[in-house]
Parts: C-alpha cells; structure tokens; sequence
C-alpha cells in the first residue's frame, strides 16, 4: 500500500468534499423521519400512545392511536401495524382499516405505525427503499420503508447481549430495539422496552378483546403466510384458518412458541385480557435471497432470484415470481375480517361489526391503492 | 445464463475494480473498496446513489468505535511498560513448565474475545499483553502473530458470548440459550491443537539463559505494582461488570469503557503523553477504520444491485453433497467483508437450508466458520491487528501462517454440522 501524506491544502479539499457529502446525505436522511400523512375514516378519533403511558409524551415513540366507538356495546378490537416497518403489508393493512373501516359495533382501536421511529430510517447495508408510491383516486400516495429497528439516534449504543428483562432470556444485543422483543415492557428503560409498555397499558386500559400484530416475513423462513396464535385465541384462530382455507387463502396455524419471550402473540395475551394473534404474509423484499432492491420489489415482490429460490424448494410460500403488496395486505385485511366475525362466538357480548371493508377479489382486482383516499402530502411537492 | 446476466457481470465487475485499483492502482483498501461499490452502481443504473453509500457506512460505526478505542488502550499499555513488565514476569514463573505455558498463553489470548465477543478486543488487548512474552521465548514473530490471531478467532467463538452465532440464531428465531456447550465444542479442541503446534515447539526448546536474563531485567524496568495495573483492573471492571451483572450494571459500551481504562493509566505513575499516544493509536487504527467504511459501502450496494442475492442463491443452489463445500468456501471468503456480515447474510440461509440437523450446533458450527472471515483480506482485522501487535509490517505474511489452522477449522466446522444429530444427543 502507498502511503501519501497529503497537504494543508489537500486537507481542507476533503474537508470540504466531507461536509458536502454530510450535507446532502443529511437532508435525504431527515426528511424520512416526517410522518405519512393519513386520511382516516369518519368516527375515527386520534391518540397518541402517551394516553394510555404518559411518559412517552413528547418523545419520538409517541406513536397515533386512532380510536372509532359505534356507540353500539360490543368487544374491542386492537389492529397494529409497522412493529417492523421494513415489512409494508402489515401497516398497509392496518391503513386500509383506519381509511375505510365504519364500526356499527362494539370499537375499533387502529395503531397503524406502531415503532414510529423505525418508520423514519433504513437499517445500513440493506439498501432498503426510503419510500414507495401506490395509485389512489385522484393522485399518488407515498408510504415510507423503514427499518425492523428503533432509530439507534434514539436508543444507542446497543448492548453486548440484549437481556429480557421479565425472563431473563438472552439475545443478540441488537434484538434490544426489536419492538416485537420488548414485551411486556419496561416503563424505565430504553425507547422501545418504554413503547411496548405502553402498548400493553392500552390493551389492559381499553380492555381489548382481540389484538393483532400485523407483520411480513422472508419467504424462506418457515413462519410465513402463518397465524401465530395465544393458546387462549388458538380456538378462534383455527376457526379462522380454516374459514380462509375454504375461501383459498390458506394461512398456516402455528401455536406461540412457550419458551421464547418478549414477542407479542405470547405476551399480550399473558399480560392482557386480549387473545393475541400476530400474523405473517411473504414479503421477498426483506429477505436475505433477494436481488436487486428497491420501491418496485417492495410493490411487486417480483424477484428473479426468489424465482431461482423457489425452484430449489427453499421457500415457504408459493411463488410463481411476484408477491405483489396488493395480495399480502389483501391477505391480512381478510384474515382480520374473518376472525373478527366470528368473535362474538368465542367471547359473548365481544361482537365488532365493521363494515366498508373491501374484499379479498377486490383488492386483488383494483389493487389496495383504489381503497384509499387522497391526501395532502406536501413531502414530495413537485415531485 | 439468463440466472448470471446481469448480477453475475456487476459480481465480476466489482471484484475486478477492486482488484485492480488496489494491487495495480496501488490504491488503499479502503479507496478501491469504494471504487468499486460506486462502478457497480454506475453499472446497474443507479448512478452515484450517495444516499447508499454513507448508510452502508453506518454498519460499521460500532465495530469503527471498539477499533478506535481498543487501540488507544493498548498504546497505553504499551507505553505505561506494563506489557513488557507482565511478559517478564509470566517468562520467569512458568518457563519450566512449556505445555502448560503453551496452553495458557492460547488461552489468555480467547478470554477478552469470550466476554466482548470481539476479535479484534481480543487481539490489542491479551493479545497484545502476550505478544513479547511468546517472542521472547523463542516463538518467531510470524508464528506469533497467527497465534494470536487464531486465539482470537476461537475467542470470538467461545462461550460465554458469540455474536456470529446470535446473529445467526436470531435470523432464524433462536433465542441464545443452550450455546455453551455446542461453541465449547466448536472451539476447545481447536484451541489447544493450535497451542500445541504453533507455541509449544518453540517454547520448550532451551536457551541462552544468561542473554535471557538480560533481556528479562531489560522487560521488568518498570516495577510491577498495583498502580501499574490500573488500566487491566478497570477494564476488567468496566466489561466483566455488564457480564457478570448485565442486570444492574450500566451498559456503557465497549468504546467508552476502554476509554475510560485508557484515562486510568494516567494514574499509573508513569509519565506518559496523552495527545502522542492517542495520535499515534488513532493513525495506525486509521486504515482498518477505512476498509470497513468502504466494505460498508460496498456491501451496500451489493444488495441494492442484486448482486448479494446472486451470490447467496448461487451458494444454495449448490447440490447437497457440495452445499458442505460452499458453506466451507463461500462463508469464509465473504468474511472479506466481515464475519458478522457472513454469519448474517450467508449464515442463515444454510442454517435454513440445514434445517433437521439441531439448529443450536449447527449455528455453532457455522458461527466457527464464519469467524474465518476476520482472516479473510483485505479486512482481515484479526490478521491485521495480530500483524501490528507483534510489529509486522505485511500483514499477508502472516495470514500465510494462518493458513493451515484455519483449514484445519473449516474441516472442524463441516465436521460438528456432519455430527449435529449424535452430539445434540450427548449433550442435550
Ligand atoms: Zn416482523
């Protein structure tokens, strides 16, 4: 290797060239952490998490809570999406129900970016997309990508080994920023072990009847296109998985593992009254098999080298070369449609009736864009 | 064809900027790593995508402050002459008794790498304590340097805390329970062989002892006292604490709690100038700091291209008999990019795709052969610390000497993955 010692003036030419770099990449990092505009539907009335914990107040956590009461006594029905926000189907679904959901019974409560701050970065060396866009009536709505992890400006550094604090169960340290390995939640310790205290606060304060952790997963990993369900909601949801096997939308049942803590399907339903269901839909732009990356694999799923994948039998899911966002929202707007039908035969007197929710065909058919609305979005004017 | 057109073409071409700017543009590492992640964007349409460059970067902040700080430890350490008072110490207790020296010395080299989980902690710190110690018993400079490089390496390894194998049971939902044992295996056997064979010849061999001594007086002219050991003591604190009582104990990060024990040799008694040190340990740091802001980078885009898909998929496409071969060649070689990023990206998928073995040894074993890749050029940190530690110049030179007990290693990893099913048994 040389070895070339440089000068004054070569100095300040790369300090120049570095605050440029910073400057520039700066502003494209900032700009992620500005809100998706949401248009939520008539009924709906917005929270923030710090309702229900109020040390979240003002801080970066301080995820909306919206909340829509038919008026009409019935159950509560809990939905939360964006615990991972590299995983779009499972806030887009949670979206589609805060746009278009009009309760006739009982309540529902819509959480739609649950770990806000995850929502406002990319995870490096993933080259996730920072947005991507869908076709609504009348314009373009842009969603961000974000990262399956706290933004490390508001939780760092990570520890060696990231301990639970209930079980004492060890994991990588990284895994202290993994909202869906915080539960139940430790009301004074870092960001995430603080938002996940407040989640569970709601569940108990609203006394929820049913909850959903809406996620995506790689198409390689066993637990995919799956209801993962708390012994006490494993009645509702193997009624459910088997009406949607009928209907063509298979969803394997899997039973929340006893033996691994701090994910939501086990906890909240062991802190709270709520039956605890975490769903999964096959999502190949965060997977570790993927090609090349970007807005459109996020859209599509389309991806060659999953194509390869699936023909050497490594996946878990069907794929005949795309896994578009339309299917997998499709997917769990469905599932929850289905299991909050038949709640009221589990759980007397926990009957949800929403209506204004679209099919399954229709989705598939006009794509989950022509069910949501218009807003203003004055991120991307010009753009 | 159609699988290799266009990601295969941006592999090739990535690897070929590299090389060529490195080895015939002379280039450091660091500038031809970045060369080529910004032709390979070129290439694939994305432009100078600046964005994707400084994230990828971001993947290394953590490991870039350890570096950084552990190295300013061990100038200090070097300079307060504790190193050379320890060595003399340690040659006049226990050079009567060569095997157990031997064995000793392999594993006061693991022990920082077993609590930090860190190679490279491992290397500038006992590592470094050890280095004049081996050399001056007659262990050549290069012989040295590999062992201290392999030690660390099987440190990483070790239980209590091995981070490939967390990464790698985290992407398949593995909590880190049940371990010990599996890593035990992985890393004990290999641990004393390689005592055995690159210390013990050496240092059971007589010597002059009159020269000997001379040297020892020479080593031992700052007297041993407990003042001179504050660094080792507050450091020991500072990490063991988070260890032992990760509950109650404030988890301050590697960085600042070497940090800190750096500032403590202040109280040691012995003058020593700050600012020189620093600057001097922040120089030689500098280089590596570099390479992994442009393996960041490169990695990157690696993904952004498609390229890394490519190159896990053409891994798991392998047929069976030879996804053996490919876990035995392709996670060490992408270990260039660093062992971390080689348990995550490659790791997993074969855990996957070996699924029905037992997971816990079989992400053992595969955490063992991704530790490999902190010998794998050009970030080879564990070859390029080890390399500095004992004053060589060419790091390759001794990665050369690293050669065989890492293929002895590979041939280990394969053999636990073979073996999973009868050692889960014995052992669970
Ligand atoms: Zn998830």
């Amino acid at each position: 290797m040389r070895s070339s010692r440089g000068t004054a003036l070569t100095a300040a030419a790369l300090c120049v060239a570095v605050a440029l770099i910073c400057f520039v990449s700066a502003r494209s990092f900032l700009a992620m952490r500005l809100p998706d505009p949401v248009a939520p539907a008539q009924g709906f009335e917005r929270y923030n998490l710090s309702h229900w914990f109020p040390a979240l107040k003002g801080s970066p956590g301080d995820s909306d809570v919206y909340i829509q009461d038919s008026g009409v006594p019935g159950g509560t029905v809990f939905i939360m999406g964006g615990t991972h926000p590299n995983e779009p189907s499972g806030y887009m679904a949670a979206v589609v129900y805060l746009e278009r959901a009009k309760v006739t019974k009982g309540r529902l409560i819509v959480m739609p970016f649950a770990n806000a701050t995850a929502m406002g970065h990319n995870s490096p060396q993933e080259a996730s997309p920072q947005y991507f866009s869908l076709d609504v009536d009348g314009g373009t709505r842009w969603f961000r990508y974000g990262s399956r992890a706290t933004n490390p400006v508001y939780q760092w550094p990570a520890p060696d080994i990231y301990i639970h604090a209930q079980s004492g169960q060890k994991l990588d340290g990284g895994s202290k920023s993994n909202l869906n390995r915080a539960y139940p939640g430790v009301p004074d310790d870092s960001l995430t072990q603080q938002v996940a205290y407040g989640i569970i606060q709601l569940l108990n304060k609203e006394k929820v009847d049913l909850a959903f952790d809406l996620h995506e997963a790689s198409p390689e990993y066993p637990v995919v296109n799956a209801i993962v369900a708390h012994n006490r909601a494993m009645e509702l949801a193997a009624m459910v998985s088997m009406e949607l096997e009928m209907a063509g939308i298979p969803m394997r049942l899997e039973p929340s593992p006893v033996n691994f803590r701090g994910l939501s399907h086990r906890e909240w339903g062991d802190h709270s009254d709520a039956l605890a269901i975490l769903m999964e839909t096959g999502n190949p732009s965060q997977g570790r098999l993927r090609g090349k990356t970007d807005a459109a694999l996020a859209v599509t799923g389309k991806d060659k080298a999953y194509l390869k994948a699936a023909a050497l039998g490594r996946l878990f899911i069907p794929y005949e070369g795309d896994q578009t966002l339309d299917l997998r929202t499709a997917r769990h707007v469905t599932s929850m449609k289905m299991f909050m039908d038949m709640l009221g035969d589990v759980k007397e007197g926990g009957d949800v009736e929403v209506e204004g929710i679209p099919s399954f065909d229709d989705m598939m058919e006009r794509g989950i864009g022509a069910f949501l609305s218009p807003v203003e979005d004055d991120r991307f004017d010009g753009k | 064809m159609e699988w290799f057109w266009p990601e295969g073409f941006y592999t090739l071409l990535m690897i070929g900027v590299f090389a060529f700017a490195a080895f015939v543009w002379d280039m450091p590492i660091a500038v031809a790593m970045a060369m080529a992640a910004i032709t390979g964007a070129i290439a694939a349409g994305e432009g100078v995508p600046l964005r994707h460059q400084v994230e990828g970067e971001f993947g290394y902040v953590d490991t870039i402050l350890i570096i950084a700080t552990a190295m300013v430890f061990m100038k200090v350490i070097q300079r307060t002459g504790l190193l050379e008072s320890i060595a003399a110490w340690v040659i006049r207790k226990f050079r009567g008794y060569p095997v157990l020296l031997s064995l000793g010395i392999m594993f006061i080299i693991m022990v920082p790498g077993m609590i930090t989980g860190s190679s490279t902690a491992a290397v500038l710190t006992t590592g470094a304590l050890v280095a004049p110690v081996m050399m001056e018993l007659g262990v050549p400079m290069l012989q040295t340097a590999a062992a201290i490089s392999m030690g660390a390496l099987f440190g990483m390894i070790a239980p209590p805390i091995s981070i490939p194998a967390m990464i790698i049971g985290a992407g398949v939902d593995i909590p880190y329970v049940g371990f010990g044992m599996p890593l035990l295996i992985c890393t004990v056997p290999l641990a004393v062989i390689c005592s055995l064979w690159l210390i013990y010849p050496y240092v059971r061999k007589p010597r002059d002892e009159a020269s000997l001594e001379a040297q020892l007086a020479k080593m031992s002219r700052v007297p041993m006292s407990l003042r001179l050991f504050l660094t080792v003591i507050v450091l020991v604190v500072l990490l063991g604490g988070e260890r032992t009582l990760p509950l109650y104990w404030p988890s301050l990060g590697m960085p600042l709690s070497f940090l800190l024990a750096s500032a403590s040799g202040l109280l040691s008694g012995v003058r020593w100038n700050p600012i020189e040190t620093v600057t001097e340990a922040i120089d030689e740091a500098l280089p590596v700091m570099g390479i992994l802001m442009g393996v960041g980078m490169f990695i990157q885009i690696m993904t952004l291209t498609g390229v890394r898909g490519f190159v896990v998929v053409s891994a798991l496409a392998l047929p069976s008999w030879t996804l053996y071969l490919g876990i035995a060649i392709s996670m060490p070689l992408f270990g260039a990019v660093s062992s971390f990023g080689s348990a995550s990206v490659l790791g997993v998928p074969f855990l996957m795709a070996l699924l029905g073995q037992n997971e816990i040894v079989v992400a053992s074993a595969l955490s063992l052969v991704a530790s490999l890749g902190d010998l794998m050029p050009p970030t080879a940190l564990a070859g390029i610390f080890a390399a500095q530690v004992v004053g060589e110049k060419n790091y390759f030179k001794v990665l050369r000497h690293c050669m065989l007990p890492a293929l002895l290693t590979v041939c280990w990893g394969i053999a636990v993955i073979l073996m999973a099913k009868p050692i889960a048994k014995l052992i669970f």
